[in-house]
């Protein structure tokens, strides 16, 4: 089968991600994680990303060896910190090679549904009264009060899904739609790592989470399969 | 003697009690976790998990924050470090997370109706956890409840903490002994029961159309599902709306009743029964829609008739804004910036703002009394799966109404729908029907 965006290996894929780039991880460890994208991308060397993601702790370790390659300048996630003081993430932190930004979950993919759906911002009740609303826009909407939360948009996205057709629709297995299909479309261009490439026309319709038109490329993972 | 401390799997225990069968509870951190190993099954709860599982059903992120904004968590219990007399919790210890922020994992669960909140009842120097007012940054604000710890339970009240519960061998005094705000003694104090009360949910399955709908009021805003043709339309439901007679209605929908006159394959002799059969009854008062008026100017849709004649009245909104407010609505989220329609007509009264050089109007979310909605498999708990086309709007009304009412053409039992095309997950349904046999989308 030829498609145009399914491409021979994770290196070829993520080929062009430049330094300075910000990057979606829908997920960071096991059966969640593009292992081999990111793997692919930490063997780049390149500098200074911005990587979104749920969290870096529970077995990141995708996330970790990206963080490891010197890669990553900055991280954005719920929970950037592991809770040991020998968390990597917390050292590079305290040394000050390594920015983070805390964002609640729910904002933090709403922030990226934004983005993906063209809105420009939106107003939620989530956080008032605490850290995570200091410094930013606050208004009382129909007697509740809300902050406002801009879109948060990345040039790439680096997603793992169960199976994809030639023209980049995917099915997930499990847990895996919680974030990969949560980071697919916010941002330029999003790569998929699946198990399995079939012909278009032999996913059923009515399973598929992620259309293709979100999706520009597609890479057979060779990390172990889904269940 | 010192006295005992639970351990946690029984504080856990006592958490699980406070589960109302068929409840929707957020959970997280070890403590909170360690509840589900004690609901029943025959409870049908929904655990829901910020890493995108809805019980077996896997969910979204963005929908599973949704979720809790949109108000359709019953019930969080969640691990706190520190509770105060407001009810206000802290999540972490300083020193569990670095940085200025920390962690955020606990901040959205803060959106539940309720927060349950476990945690031991001192620290490991001593301190009391429970204090007058938190010394460790706020993850919600007086949102918590109920209290949990390893030897009592408290309730938070206007007038601060009530000890309702304490652990086997324990006393008020001992409980007030080592709690660092101020305690009120319930006059019915009694001693923690680790039993779960049994029980099931109230069935969601109605006998009918009509008994579905039986309570939906004069003046209801009700959101009405279908695009333009037959599909994708709550037909029985129609109809038993339009027998109950409710009036002074505003309808949500994308079309205002457009079937009818387009007729979409309708056999000879028949019409299509849409949003029509209400209007000509006299029961809407007004619409909120994007294609309220016939695409044929020879054959105007009763709505339009009745808009002419002054009778109703009419909110128009462009199709994709219609159902970013209805996911909005549904989502927790008041108001939103879209560039759909800035400049134009539709942009009129309306909020505007210049983001990244490019013009946005404010919408804000749309909510409704009752949805009536349409899919082709549900099964018992309201777990729906949709067929084509007729997917259209269900899926972004469904969690926006107080009552969702779907009518479907089959009614299954828990487990016999493939979890990966569940598209609605049951706790934003309410009722369920079968479309009677034989009856079709026309009269």
């Amino acid at each position: 089968m030829a498609f145009s965006k399914l491409y021979d290996s994770a290196r070829a894929a993520v080929a062009d991600i430049p330094d300075g780039a910000t990057v979606l991880l829908g997920g960071v460890s096991g059966a969640n994680a593009p292992a081999a994208l990111v793997s692919a991308l930490a063997d780049r060397n390149v500098r200074d990303l911005t990587c979104v993601c749920d969290s870096t702790y529970y077995g990141a370790e995708v996330l970790h060896g990206l963080v490891a390659a010197g890669c990553v300048s900055t991280i954005i996630s719920p929970a950037p910190f592991g809770s040991g003081k020998d968390d990597m993430v917390h050292e590079l932190w305290h040394s000050g090679s390594l920015a983070v930004e805390v964002v609640p979950w729910g904002t933090l993919a709403e922030r990226m549904r934004s983005a993906g759906a063209g809105i420009g911002g939106v107003f939620l009740p989530v956080g008032i009264g605490t850290r995570f609303a200091e410094g930013k826009e606050t208004r009382v909407v129909n007697g509740v009060e809300c902050v406002f939360e801009p879109p948060l948009r990345g040039d790439f996205a680096l997603i793992r899904a169960s199976r994809a057709d030639g023209v980049g629709n995917l099915v997930y297995a499990g847990a895996q739609r919680g974030w990969n299909s949560a980071v697919v479309s916010a941002a330029r261009v999003a790569i998929a790592e699946v198990d399995e490439v079939v012909e278009p026309g032999s996913i059923d319709p009515e399973l598929v989470i992620t259309p293709g038109i979100f999706v520009n490329r597609i890479v057979r993972t060779n990390s172990a399969p889904v269940g | 003697m010192t006295l005992s401390r639970l351990e946690v799997p029984s504080v856990a225990r006592r958490a699980a009690a406070e589960i109302a069968p068929g409840s929707v509870v957020a959970v997280s951190g070890e403590w909170s976790i360690a509840v589900a190993d004690f609901v029943p099954e025959e409870k049908a709860v929904w655990l829901l998990q910020a890493g995108g599982m809805l019980s077996d059903l896997p969910i979204n992120a963005a929908d599973a924050g949704a979720a809790l904004r949109g108000g359709h968590v019953d019930l969080s219990i969640l691990q706190a470090a520190q509770v105060d007399s407001n009810g206000s919790f802290a999540g972490y210890h300083a020193t569990d997370y670095p940085g200025p922020q920390g962690h955020a994992g606990l901040v959205d669960l803060a959106g539940a109706h309720r927060v349950v909140a476990l945690l031991p009842q001192t620290g490991a120097d001593g301190s009391s956890n429970l204090v007058d007012a938190l010394t460790l940054p706020p993850d919600g604000v007086r949102c918590v409840d109920t209290i949990i710890t390893d030897v009592a339970v408290f309730r938070v009240a206007d007038t601060g903490l009530t000890l309702t519960e304490v652990a086997p061998g324990w006393s008020a005094e001992d409980v007030r002994a080592i709690t660092g705000t101020n305690l009120t003694v319930a006059p019915n104090l009694r001693e923690m029961d680790f039993t779960i009360p049994p029980g099931k949910p109230a069935s969601k399955v109605y006998a009918d159309g009509p008994s579905a709908i039986a309570d939906l009021p004069d003046g209801a805003t009700v959101f009405i599902d279908g695009f333009g043709g037959p599909g994708g339309m709550a037909h029985y439901l129609l109809v038993s709306l339009r027998d109950r007679g409710s009036r002074n209605l505003t309808i949500v929908s994308n079309t205002a009743g457009i079937a009818r006159v387009v007729s979409f394959g309708t056999p000879p002799g028949h019409t299509a029964i849409d949003h029509s059969v209400l209007v000509e009854n006299g029961q809407v008062a007004k619409a909120i829609a994007s294609f309220p008026v016939s695409p044929s100017v020879s054959r105007p849709s009763e709505f339009e008739l009745a808009y002419r004649r002054g009778e109703v009245d009419l909110e128009l909104v462009p199709q994709g804004t219609l159902a970013e407010r209805l996911r909005a609505g549904g989502a927790g989220i008041e108001a939103f910036y879209t560039p759909t329609g800035a400049g134009t007509l539709i942009a009129e009264g309306k909020e505007s703002r210049v983001i990244d050089g490019r013009e946005y109007i404010l919408e804000q979310g749309l909510r409704a009394d009752f949805a009536l909605i349409r899919a082709h498999w549900a099964d018992t708990r309201g777990n729906l799966v949709y067929r084509g086309t007729s997917r259209n709007f269900n899926a972004v009304m469904a969690a926006g109404a107080r009552v969702t009412v779907v009518e479907v053409d089959e009614i299954v039992q828990p487990g016999e729908l493939d979890p990966e095309a569940v598209v609605t997950p049951g706790i934003f349904v309410q009722r369920i029907v079968q479309r009677p046999d034989g009856f079709t989308g026309y009269e």
